[in-house]
């Protein structure tokens, strides 16, 4: 059997979703970053406890999967979920996650209070949304992250995207949307924010990874600390291609799927994509029935 | 002057072997030293043949070698028809190999084209499989080949069975040229069933710890077969088998040619062609083509390889297959091949993108998947020699030296399963040629082989085409509302139908609305074992019983 960790991004994330997760880990990011995790509605709509949320509450399923003595063979996180992915292939501890991931959303937010933020189109090929965007010639809109091979994201100014998702109608999109992210993500004008990230990881100390990591940026398996590294400072002003990591996942040989919490939206798009593998979604499942699925699983495999 | 040696070649073997010998026992050697024994078999630089296709894998050989020490085994060559496992490219990563010459990579056809563009792999190049099997014999003659098999004697014969396949074309090239032949074998035993490769040429046996991975790949469960593949099937068998005579056929692995298979019994028989069509065929022991046997159609088949779950109804059926003494199927793949390209009346085949002049490839955006054997059937042999009515239907009659050519037809909707055109003004291959610079865009089969496409529409016969432009229209007419199709008028197609480059369902007397599932001669897996007599037995994964 060989598993795939799945860690999602911003996105899943609903009030009360750490009830479960222990206090230690809350007083962690409050010692560590000064923030209360207040996991209301309220909450929500602020990028910063957001972020810290869901790498907590995925902090915590890591523990719980460790608890059960189970290891992944490839770990994959989507933008902000590289960061519980890089605590699961060993690389960066539990403290550092939350000092950087604490970093990387005040200075996400900083970077574009208003007019900027990122669109969805599905239904149509990369090279037909990037087609569209040359053919708008509107400044500051880029193609990003690449989600399966028909559904493709835009970031930038809203004012561009809107221009691009009108004419990705016209030209039979299924869907073109206004997605809820108040930044210009996986775009290079998230630089400044990179350069930020950089900067930290000076002081950061790394471990080289005990699993096969891919990388956001370019889809690749990568093996090495400086990979990892690259990885977690510059997946913001890269596309993340998700769809590429996908498919090495499964030529890695790649036969089961965790997908830690929140939520269960890249569970559908990998059983869409490859529907012979076997999932498993935290969302929806304890981590008893995760263990003995998983422990089954094994027997039958191997 | 010193006296030339003309031995160094076997005196750097002999001189391998005796460091191995210590942990040989005569030619077998521990499952657990089979790490040392590569160490010390393979030097670096060295030209390797792995085994594996499309199906059969020497699995314990390829996981053995990704465990190497790279400081003893590096920048290897790598000959491998088929790129199938990850192991097969984790050792580039860790730098034991560094050169690659293969056929075809679909199941790792992105992390090959990451591995290209990272320069961590440097590719000689894609060939098809007969391309390769003869540069072994050439310039690509290997020092060491790691294959695999069912079971091995005393004496080291080697019984390969079924899954024969490409085993004896590979050892052949490393046995007479001083290559070491190292073999992974399932079993070891007191006698082989048959000897399909003598133990003479043969250096060195390995007890595998796990029998090498063999996928059922041709198999197609009746059940996924649509009504408009059911149509386009109808439109063939009347438009192109009946009317060009085809007696030597081979079939691609899409659910288009399953239609056929179980068509021909059904519809065929409707329309009387029983024994006048399709007897002999070189193809892989499709289970779909179960019913045309049982009905009397189908005569001989001659397979690149053998198909899991199908080995007893063969066994039983020694009239039609190929089948050695003992009760097994003896498959070839560079005599299928060989045969495949020369001996065939016909191809029919499936691709994911045609342009507008008639080029098709498997090859898309960021995937280099190469092409197997599909270019070797899918080309016009220009060096055939003997005629056939099929092959001589297809003669220009405006030239005195004129000859007959083979029929390549590729069945496509025009729309593929994403929903995106397959029929294009570009192909991607053209940006993935850049992407990995390859000399040449990586095209399966070319405008200029491609007699016949069928879609949902209709069927174009190129050949019958005398401009570029005529052929761009031809390939219109049939594309539907692909942006390609939508450059056709009704006035042309008109005329492409009157002059006979083009037929729609009903130039051909293919009533559309007769197009039903219920008119294939078995549509269950459950169905197919009835009519085999119990003789076949799907894969677990194909059954819905169990």
């Amino acid at each position: 059997m060989r598993t795939l960790w799945i860690f999602p991004g911003q996105g899943g994330q609903r009030p009360g979703m750490l009830d479960n997760v222990p206090q230690d880990l809350k007083t962690k990011v409050k010692d560590l970053t000064g923030v209360q995790l207040t996991d209301d509605e309220e909450a929500y709509k602020d990028s910063i406890q957001i972020q810290l949320g869901i790498l907590i509450l995925q902090l915590y399923n890591i523990r719980q999967l460790q608890g059960i003595d189970e290891k992944p063979d490839v770990v994959a996180g989507h933008s902000l979920g590289v960061f519980g992915a890089a605590v699961a292939a060993g690389v960066l501890t539990e403290e550092d996650a939350i000092k950087i991931v604490f970093l990387r959303s005040t200075k996400m937010k900083e970077a574009y209070p208003v007019g900027f933020g990122m669109g969805a189109i599905v239904g149509l090929t990369r090279k037909e949304v990037i087609a569209l965007v040359e053919q708008v010639n509107a400044p500051d809109v880029y193609v990003s992250n690449q989600n399966s091979e028909l559904q493709t994201a835009l970031s930038g100014s809203l004012d561009g995207i809107r221009k691009v998702l009108a004419l990705a109608k016209d030209n039979g999109a299924q869907k073109a949307l206004i997605l809820e992210v108040p930044n210009p993500s996986h775009s290079p004008l998230m630089q400044s924010a990179a350069d930020a990230l950089q900067e930290a990881f000076k002081t950061v100390e790394l471990k080289r990874p005990n699993c096969t990591y891919l990388t956001n940026y370019n889809g690749h398996a990568v093996h090495t600390v400086d990979e990892v590294k690259k990885d977690m400072i510059n997946n913001l002003i890269y596309p993340v291609y998700w769809d590429t990591m996908m498919s090495v996942a499964s030529e890695l040989g790649i036969d089961t799927t965790v997908e830690v919490m929140p939520g269960h939206a890249f569970t559908k798009l990998i059983h869409t994509k490859l529907p012979d593998l076997r999932n498993i979604t935290m969302s929806e499942m304890g981590i008893d029935d995760t263990e003995f699925l998983l422990k089954k699983w094994r027997k039958i495999n191997d | 002057m010193t006296k030339r040696s003309w031995t160094t070649h076997r005196d750097a073997k002999n001189a391998k072997l005796e460091k191995v010998a210590p942990m040989m026992d005569g030619k077998f050697v521990k499952t657990e030293n089979a790490k040392e024994l590569l160490e010390d078999l393979i030097a670096p630089g060295d030209k390797v043949v792995l085994e594996g296709d499309n199906q059969k894998q020497a699995s314990f050989l390829s996981k053995v070698l990704a465990s190497v020490d790279p400081e003893k085994v590096h920048d290897l060559h790598m000959i491998m028809s088929s790129v199938s496992r990850p192991e097969h490219l984790d050792i580039f990563e860790t730098g034991i190999a560094s050169k690659l010459d293969f056929s075809f990579a679909g199941p790792q056809s992105t992390r090959i084209s990451q591995m290209i563009a990272d320069g961590t792999m440097n590719v000689g190049d894609i060939h098809t499989y007969l391309e390769l099997y003869a540069r072994l014999y050439v310039d690509l003659i290997p020092n060491v080949v790691l294959v695999a098999a069912d079971k091995v004697d005393r004496d080291g014969n080697l019984y390969t069975g079924a899954n024969t396949e490409e085993t004896p074309v590979i050892v052949e090239s490393a046995a007479f040229k001083d290559g070491i032949v190292i073999v992974q074998s399932n079993q070891i035993v007191d006698k082989v069933p048959r000897v399909d490769i003598p133990g003479d040429w043969v250096d060195v046996v390995v007890q595998a710890d796990q029998p090498y991975q063999l996928e059922p790949l041709f198999t197609r469960d009746p059940q996924n077969i649509t009504e408009l593949q059911v149509l386009m099937g109808m439109m063939a068998i009347r438009g192109i088998y009946e009317k060009h005579n085809v007696q030597t056929v081979n079939h691609g692995v899409g659910f288009n040619t399953a239609a056929i298979e179980l068509l021909l019994p059904t519809y065929g028989e409707q329309l009387g062609l029983k024994g006048k069509i399709v007897p002999n065929w070189e193809v892989n022991p499709t289970p779909t083509l179960i019913p045309a046997i049982e009905s009397g159609w189908v005569k001989t088949i001659h397979s690149f390889g053998g198909e899991v779950g199908m080995e007893n109804y063969i066994a039983h059926r020694p009239d039609i297959f190929f089948v050695g003494k003992d009760g097994t199927m003896r498959s070839n793949r560079a005599f299928g091949q060989m045969a495949g390209q020369y001996a065939l009346d016909m191809f029919v085949g499936s691709t994911l993108q045609i342009d507008k002049y008639g080029n098709s490839s498997t090859v898309t955006n960021g995937r280099l998947s190469g092409f197997g054997g599909a270019p070797n059937m899918g080309s016009n042999p220009t060096g055939r020699r003997h005629s056939t009515p099929a092959w001589q239907s297809l003669r220009p009659d405006n030239d005195p030296l004129g000859k007959g050519q083979k029929l390549v037809v590729q069945m496509v909707e025009t729309f593929g399963s994403n929903k995106k055109p397959v029929f294009v003004d570009h192909l991607d291959a053209e940006e993935v040629r850049k992407e990995a610079k390859l000399a040449n865009v990586p095209i399966m089969i070319y405008s200029e082989d491609t007699t016949h496409i069928v879609t949902e529409e209709g069927i174009a016969y190129l050949y019958k085409t005398d401009s570029m432009a005529e052929r761009q229209a031809a390939i219109e007419a049939i594309a539907g509302v692909t942006p390609v199709g939508l450059r056709s008028n009704p006035k042309q197609l008109a005329d492409l139908r009157a002059r006979g480059i083009v037929a729609l369902p009903e130039d051909i007397g293919v009533h559309r609305n007769e197009a039903k599932r219920s008119l294939l001669a078995a549509q269950t897996m459950d169905d197919l074992v009835s009519w085999s007599d119990g003789l076949y037995n799907p894969p677990a994964k194909f059954r819905s019983w169990s």
